[in-house]
């Protein structure tokens, strides 16, 4: 086991080849202890193949990975044991009950009896899912299989927890819910690597994120940062011809008069303004959409 | 002690719960679980054995129905472990997504191996000594030898279970595992000489038998279970056996792990 230095997760010239496909090239960021670290990046950018080399269960072509101070491709086992993972399908053990999910966990972790019954108890309480405790999987709606995720990934107490795309597909209640539980970890100290499509997300719970594209690091900072270095001020989205049948224009402007006065004058042209977002900055560096597929 | 020591000592136990955990699984539905490997022995003997047997000369100082009582326990072996190891493993790793799951947790790929070995060794071991004992207890096998059957089931389980492991690296789907069912499985079944002796085979197949686990699960069951030739058959298709289990389970292991561990 050897540290590199104080960061939590250090990452330097990682590359990953799939035969001749490289999926990804030279990335290279690091994470300090407590911070919550953003992985952005349309489908396909490979987030999730960075995230499995993280916590060790994919190697890597190339680079340097050091993660709480191990290497994941040598001492994945070890590494695991202090991190806590949630995958973006959920992977929930179908043929077992909500707590019978959280005590296998519990015995892989090494915790056992009473201080596994009790924590698992705290634990279900904690994200409202005590009612459900022997309920099978198949009778969890979308919200609770998350969150029933979320919470045995905090059964071994994680010092590292690594959320992949935790509140896709989840209604805005839910949502707030693992937000607020993520700011609470945060506040004890965990430190989170999350990756997500949700920009809002990302720019409220984010210290710190990079954005890949097409394997490789385009930017990284934090996100109020990045958006006032590349993208300040606002962005206004409206139909060229005012008529709704024209190509839709996407255009940055300092102020909201400017966008005011940039519609067509008596054209009955309408659009919307908004503070500049993440979204904004990537499209600007990339000419592509976070949300579109390679 | 050894950190490696603590590591090995550490990736047994987790292997050791990975095959809990199917133990877990498999004892939400025992009943249904079961239930094939308890009929299909019962209607083996009733209809083989009993009723065809009757119809057929005896060759040798044995009933029909003794003589394929051994076959029938080492063949509770082959297929709980063949089918647990393709479909069961299939349907865990490419449907319930368990392993990726697994993976999160200190369990690796080696982990996950490891421990779907020690399932179906288990699985092999406690089905057939189950099915022995129910044998001698209907006076159809003898009880001399009867403490060697687990380890017997062990054999069987890990090779042919290997076999079913290697399939999942082959089929492109869960369907094509019958087309592995009906070219290895099926004639490593009929041509073991659990129904009649190979001697009268042709030479040809005798030599094939060889290289069939099966076979030599059946001879190791007919020593065992008649309680005659028990060591030399124990040493040579005991050997074998163990041998090809061995050389299964890592052309398994070599097939598996680059998929489990990308």
């Amino acid at each position: 086991m050897s540290v590199l230095g104080a960061a939590i997760v250090e990452v330097k010239g990682l590359g990953k080849a799939y035969g001749k496909t490289q999926v990804l090239s030279d990335v290279g960021f690091s994470i300090n202890s407590g911070e919550c670290f953003g992985l952005l990046g349309p489908n396909g950018a490979g987030k999730s193949t960075l995230i499995k080399i993280i916590y060790g269960v994919v190697a890597r072509s190339q680079g340097d990975v050091r993660v709480l101070g191990w290497d994941p491709q040598v001492d994945g086992k070890e590494l695991r044991k202090h991190l806590g993972v949630v995958m973006q399908d959920d992977a929930l053990d179908e043929a077992m009950t909500v707590r019978g999910n959280m005590l296998m966990f519990c015995r892989f972790h090494g915790i056992k009896g009473r201080q596994a019954a009790s924590r698992v108890d705290d634990l279900l309480e904690s994200m409202s899912l005590t009612a459900k405790a022997q309920a099978k999987i198949s009778a969890l709606s979308g919200g609770m299989r998350r969150r029933l995720a979320f919470v045995r990934s905090l059964l071994s107490n994680p010092r590292l927890l690594i959320l992949d795309e935790p509140t896709t597909g989840l209604d805005p209640a839910v949502r707030h819910a693992l937000w607020d539980k993520i700011r609470e970890l945060k506040r004890n100290g965990t430190t989170t690597i999350l990756t997500t499509h949700y920009m809002d997300e990302a720019e409220v719970l984010c210290d710190r994120l990079v954005v890949i594209d097409q394997g490789r690091v385009k930017i990284q900072g934090n996100p109020k940062q990045l958006i006032q270095d590349h993208c300040p001020g606002y962005v206004g989205v409206f139909n060229e011809d005012g008529a709704g049948t024209g190509n839709t224009i996407r255009r940055e402007y300092a102020t909201i008069d400017a966008f005011t006065s940039d519609m067509k004058p008596g054209g009955g042209q309408t659009g919307v303004i908004r503070p500049s977002n993440l979204e904004d900055v990537f499209l600007k560096l990339t000419g592509r959409d976070l949300k579109e597929n390679d | 002690m050894t950190s490696h020591l603590r590591s090995s000592i550490e990736s047994v136990r987790l292997s050791g719960l990975v095959a809990l955990r199917h133990w877990l699984v498999f004892r939400r539905d025992f009943f249904a679980n079961v239930s094939p490997t308890l009929v299909d022995p019962f209607l083996y003997i009733l209809v083989f054995g009993a009723w065809l047997g009757t119809q057929m000369q005896s060759a040798g100082p044995r009933s029909y129905l003794e003589f394929m009582a051994p076959g029938i326990a080492a063949m509770t072996a082959l297929f709980t472990s063949f089918f647990e190891g393709s479909y069961g493993f299939y349907v865990r790793l490419v449907y319930e997504n368990v392993f990726k799951a697994l993976m999160t947790t200190p369990v690796g790929p080696r982990e996950v191996l490891f421990g779907e070995l020690i399932w179906l060794g288990s699985k092999g071991a406690i089905m057939s000594s189950f099915v022995s004992l129910v044998l001698v207890v209907m006076g159809v096998a003898k009880p001399n030898y009867l403490l060697l059957t687990p380890i017997m089931g062990i054999l069987i389980g890990v090779s042919c279970g290997a076999i079913g492991l290697l399939a999942c690296t082959f089929v492109k789907n869960i369907n094509q595992f019958q087309a592995v069912y009906a070219w290895i499985i099926s004639p490593m079944f009929f041509v073991s000489g659990m129904f009649v002796p190979i001697a009268g085979m042709p030479a040809l197949i005798q030599k094939v038998c060889w290289l069939s686990p099966f076979y030599h699960g059946v001879q190791l069951a007919q020593a065992t279970l008649w309680a005659e030739g028990v060591l030399s058959a124990w040493i040579i298709h005991g050997g074998i056996l163990a041998a090809m289990a061995g050389l299964l389970a890592t052309w398994m292991w070599h097939r598996i792990y680059p998929q489990l561990y990308g």
